[in-house]
């Protein structure tokens, strides 16, 4: 079987395209210098991907999981109860309002999250039960690990404007962007961000008489 | 038909009802546990205290939660044995939310009755508190709680028969995702025993009854049962160690007057408590 020029010519393309598709490493750090976990981390640039269409953020053992969730905008979110105890999921977020009354197993429709921004998720019984939902306009995007490392793979080559937000992010992402070029290879960016007290609601015993009772 | 219904969204309720097992246990200071006047009456001393609990939350609607349980509270003091305690009780309560989330403002009414057996035996009886609190998130870190209760303690020796009216407010702080800290504001008014040497006809004057004790050994000291009014500031910090456990510290300044008779307590807790 012999190839036609075109043919070649296409294929060639298609291959140098996947072969100059490149990385970025990100790195977070705190202004103490610590690492910056469950940051999101995310390229916006010219090119863009269909949204994957599901996601899922879980109920295990009265906490969240993840803590923090990023989903490209469209995202369809469900919000499975795997306790044998119901929950109350909720988020007054201007991005996504929404209410999931008192609930077992897994509600009837997912929530689709059609507005970029970030969401804040708690439960009305449970009131250390708090995550992050992040609403990205790209595909390009990853949650910091332990370490605060992030790796965006698979970036078609071209400019990138690189964010990064943190649930405790002292301002807003955009003042700490930074715009980089992707080629072939892997790029490393170091973000310092400036964090708040992490203030969340405690599952311990505190002193307040009006939290869990 | 309609009770049928009723007992059956009750039961369904039941069904999907969350339990909690709380523990609490540590040492209290009280440094004036005589509560008198005189410093030459002033009894101190320590206790180690637990309670343990298992309630029951039912959530009713979205706003509205009942609170059952039951306790075992336990006190035992280093050296006046008279007043060491043991005593079950149940609690039943209604708290409402004003909306969704832990920051909408909420109420709660809560009933506990309990039997308190002191090891001096004529000092037990059944204690009764109605209380009402309300609270109020003013930011993500900052909360107002206050309310009012209503104690009653009956004994079968009238003598300790007391009945107590208590306010309360104070502002918590959330220092960090770990430490919690509150300060607080008491007033009490209502019947107070003071244990002094005799002769006091001063107190004498102005107490509704009187008994010749020995919870404190010699000299023999005179309970004067009267009314009296306590103002007390508390300042309280709460440690998360782990997901399930913490460490409370908490300190109250108690100030007890009935004209001219005025005695000070000041109350050290350290706790470590437990929550599943």
């Amino acid at each position: 079987m012999r190839l036609s020029r075109g043919s070649l010519l296409l294929v060639i393309l298609v291959f140098a395209g996947d072969l100059l598709a490149g990385s970025l490493e990100v790195i977070v750090k705190d202004d103490k210098g610590g690492p910056g976990s469950d940051a999101v981390a995310y390229a916006v640039g010219a090119a863009s991907a269909a949204p994957k269409k599901h996601a899922v953020v879980d109920q295990r053992d009265k906490q969240f999981v993840p803590y923090v969730t990023a989903i490209q905008v469209g995202t369809a979110v469900s919000f499975p109860n795997s306790d044998n105890i119901r929950h109350h999921v909720y988020s007054f977020s201007p991005a996504k309002k929404f209410e999931l009354p008192l609930y077992s197993g897994v509600p009837a429709q997912p929530v689709v999250f059609d507005k970029v921004g970030f969401v804040t998720l708690g439960c009305n019984i449970h009131d250390w039960m708090i995550a992050y939902v992040a609403v990205l306009p790209t595909p390009y995007f990853q949650v910091t690990r332990q370490d605060g490392r992030a790796l965006l793979k698979d970036l078609p080559p071209g400019q990138y404007t690189v964010q990064v937000w943190h649930p405790g992010l002292k301002g807003q992402p955009e003042a700490f962007a930074q715009r980089v070029d992707v080629g072939g290879g892997t790029k490393s960016l170091q973000f310092t961000l400036p964090l708040k007290h992490d203030v969340r609601a405690k599952r311990a015993p505190g002193l307040t008489t009006g939290g869990y009772r | 038909m309609t009770l049928g219904i009723v007992l059956l969204m009750l039961l369904s309720s039941f069904a999907r009802a969350e339990w909690r097992f709380e523990g609490q246990t540590g040492l209290v200071y009280d440094s004036n546990l005589s509560n008198s006047d005189r410093s030459a009456d002033v009894r101190d001393d320590w206790a180690w205290r637990s309670d343990v609990a298992a309630g029951n939350a039912l959530q009713l609607t979205r706003d509205l939660r009942l609170n059952f349980g039951a306790d075992l509270r336990g006190e035992v003091w280093d050296r006046f044995g008279a007043f060491n305690t043991i005593g079950p009780g149940a609690s039943a309560g209604l708290r409402y939310r004003f909306g969704l989330g832990r920051q909408a403002p909420w109420i709660l009414l809560e009933n506990r009755f309990g039997y308190d057996r002191f090891q001096d035996t004529s000092q037990s009886g059944y204690d009764n508190v109605l209380n009402f609190q309300a609270g109020i998130a003013l930011s993500d870190r900052i909360a107002l709680e206050g309310g009012y209760a209503f104690e009653s303690f009956v004994a079968p020796d009238d003598f300790y028969d007391r009945q107590v009216h208590r306010g309360n407010a104070r502002i918590l702080f959330d220092v960090t995702s770990s430490l919690q800290v509150s300060i607080g504001y008491i007033y009490r008014e209502g019947d107070v025993i003071s244990y002094a040497v005799p002769p006091r006809p001063d107190i004498a004057r102005f107490s509704i009854e009187r008994e010749d004790e020995d919870e404190f050994g010699q000299p023999l000291r005179t309970a004067y049962k009267l009314l009296g009014r306590t103002h007390a500031l508390s300042f309280s910090v709460a440690y998360q160690l782990m997901k399930y456990a913490s460490v409370q510290l908490s300190y109250e300044y108690a100030v007890t007057t009935h004209d001219p008779l005025q005695y000070e307590n000041h109350i050290v807790e350290a706790n470590i408590a437990v929550a599943y």
